[in-house]
């Protein structure tokens, strides 16, 4: 129970900031002196924190159901000919930082969220991918034997000790794809998407730092409740398995 | 990737053109070339002819080299001549089977357990292809190219904002993290403390990190007049830089921590045993041994901060992002392209020149 402790503590931060962010006015008039536009009132911040967390979960669900069945199946003796080649993309992709796959997905898809979605979901991938194979190809063969041994089948070997076993790193996979991608969906909005990076777009457009402060307070808090979220999932699966 | 545009032509740099598929763009006798080359791969590839992966090589690395000459056919065939502001895109279809043909080159070299040597000359070859493509009258009329023309002298500032602002930060946290990873092998229980710091920080989501930096930043400004005759400012090169050096710390001090704890004892003491001082084992010993995880730490830092200066011309920085968002704010879609493509090429570039020292340390 305390494992979740920090994670609740995060969340009910962000929340309450979200919410008490619209009447801290006094807070940003001395930042922000000489401006009645304390407050930025396009949308809700809770609307934007929701439309930004659902930008990021539903890239990780895409990403990580892509990711996890592709190391599967390359790792399986039927796709063994296509290892060098999708962990070598994996590899080769990482290096293309996010903002530029953001403005290519531009010219491609049009504005909006639809290509926020589509960088997303492509360059979030990569890292879970790359741990899944990592992970896969990590565990001990004396293991896979030895289950193999007991009279297992190969979905078996796969569910009850590969997967379990590959567990831990292929979460730290996904944590690092969200972390990434919470920060390419801030600057998502450059390219119309609705996220909490709007507030800092419009704040460095206009001269208002009280704006940038509001966007850019509810982005770093929403990364760190996340990041504090899956370092108790973590610890809960490491136990769960007893690793 | 017959059915795709290859090209498009545009009246002008915002309005979106009528998009051109293979066979309309570039005539039978394009169209004809692509697919018997495509064909020809395919049979290559799955045949068991003798060599064939030595002229799969080959023909991919030329077929790559040439693609250019296809947007130049298009131009000659499509543009309207009259107009002065008519210009040809790049279309979808041009850039799938750049990526196929790569793909199929990559595979290939893997194949052939290509040496690192080969390798890069195949992309040095490429490159050097299409940079002559390029430099030719015949794709003068290419959008791209003539964003580039309009801002030559913009491009080489940005290039040099960009590339001084990275490699700068990497420059300035590789000292900063070396130092803090000696104290931490040092003294183990400043470990805990700075690794968990170094980390909350890489946390912190890049936009959020450059907006909070702007108004103690500001504030300082303001209260030290002598600070903004050095062009420190709540935006500008400053936040950037400072942001930048956050991000960079957590790799390298990671990576020389780790390598600097992992060199086996009994080298150590075979050192001591041979009369060396702690000073001679630490840079005689300990420090090579440690080198390629360090150089590791570097190229994941270099790559990022390429990545992360790009956003900073969203507080002003400059660089290549400056292109790529004012690209965005007109709907132009090759000035976004004129600021991500060097992007990328520069981070590309970063990874295979630091990835090439990781293994010359490796292999000393």
């Amino acid at each position: 129970m305390r494992l979740w402790l920090a994670p609740a503590a995060w969340i009910a931060l962000l929340c309450a900031l979200a919410a008490l962010l619209p009447v801290m006015t006094p807070l940003f008039s001395w930042v922000e002196p000489g401006t009645d536009n304390l407050i930025y009132t396009r949308d809700s911040f809770y609307f934007l924190l929701q439309s930004h967390i659902w930008l990021v979960a539903v890239s990780a669900t895409i990403g990580t159901l892509v990711a996890v069945s592709a190391g599967i199946f390359v790792t399986r003796p039927a796709g063994s000919d296509f290892l060098p080649l999708v962990s070598q993309i994996a590899s080769i992709g990482q290096t293309v930082p996010p903002v530029a796959v953001l403005a290519l997905a531009v010219p491609a898809m049009g504005f909006g969220e639809k290509p926020t979605l589509f960088a997303l979901v492509l360059y979030g991938l990569l890292p879970i991918l790359r741990n899944t194979l990592a992970g896969l190809g990590g565990i001990n063969p004396a293991v896979l034997e030895a289950a193999k041994g007991m009279g297992m089948s190969s979905a078996h070997v796969l569910f009850k000790v590969e997967l379990p076993l590959a567990g831990r790193v292929i979460l730290a996979g996904i944590r690092t794809s969200v972390t990434i991608n919470i920060a390419t969906a801030a600057i998502g909005s450059t390219i119309g998407a609705r996220t909490l990076g709007d507030p800092v777009i419009a704040g460095l457009v206009n001269g208002n730092t009280a704006y940038v402060l509001q966007g850019a307070i509810l982005i770093g808090l929403l990364a760190l409740a996340t990041d504090s979220l899956f370092e108790a999932t973590e610890r809960a699966w490491a136990r769960a398995f007893s690793i | 990737m017959w059915l795709l545009d290859l090209g498009v032509v545009q009246p002008n740099r915002i309005v979106s053109g009528t998009g051109y598929g293979l066979y309309a763009a570039t005539g039978w006798l394009g169209a004809g070339v692509v697919s018997s080359l495509l064909v020809a791969a395919v049979v290559l590839a799955t045949k068991p002819i003798h060599n064939r992966f030595w002229m799969l090589a080959l023909l991919l690395t030329t077929a790559l080299m040439a693609q250019p000459l296809l947007l130049e056919v298009f131009a000659l065939r499509k543009l309207p001549e009259d107009s002065e502001y008519a210009r040809i895109g790049i279309g979808a279809g041009f850039w799938c089977l750049a990526f196929f043909l790569a793909l199929m080159l990559l595979e290939t070299l893997g194949q052939l357990k290509a040496s690192r040597r080969l390798q890069l000359s195949a992309v040095l070859l490429i490159v050097a292809g299409w940079w002559f493509c390029a430099t030719r009258e015949g794709l003068s009329s290419l959008s791209l190219i003539r964003e580039y023309a309009n801002r030559a002298d913009q491009f080489t500032q940005a290039l040099a904002i960009h590339l001084s602002l990275s490699l700068g930060a990497v420059a300035i946290s590789l000292v900063l993290a070396f130092g803090l990873a000696l104290a931490m092998v040092r003294r183990e229980r400043l470990r805990r403390p700075l690794l968990g710091l170094v980390s909350f920080m890489q946390t912190i989501p890049s936009l959020a990190l450059f907006g909070l930096l702007i108004a103690p930043l500001g504030a300082l400004s303001a209260a030290f007049p002598f600070l903004q005759t050095l062009g420190i400012r709540g935006i500008g090169w400053a936040p950037a830089m400072l942001a930048l050096i956050a991000y960079s710390l957590l790799p390298i001090m990671r990576n020389t921590y780790v390598a600097l704890m992992e060199v086996p004892e009994p080298v150590v003491d075979a050192g001591r045993g041979m009369g060396m001082s702690e000073r001679q084992i630490f840079v005689q010993v300990k420090l090579p041994l440690a080198l390629p995880v360090i150089i590791e730490g570097v190229r994941i830092t270099t790559i990022q901060a390429i990545g992360l200066t790009a956003v900073a011309a969203l507080i002003g920085a400059g660089g290549f992002g400056t292109f790529i968002f004012q690209g965005l704010g007109q709907a132009a879609m090759d000035l976004v392209l004129l600021g991500a493509l060097p992007t990328v090429f520069l981070a590309l570039a970063a990874d295979a020149i630091l990835s090439a020292l990781k293994f010359q340390g490796a292999s000393r």
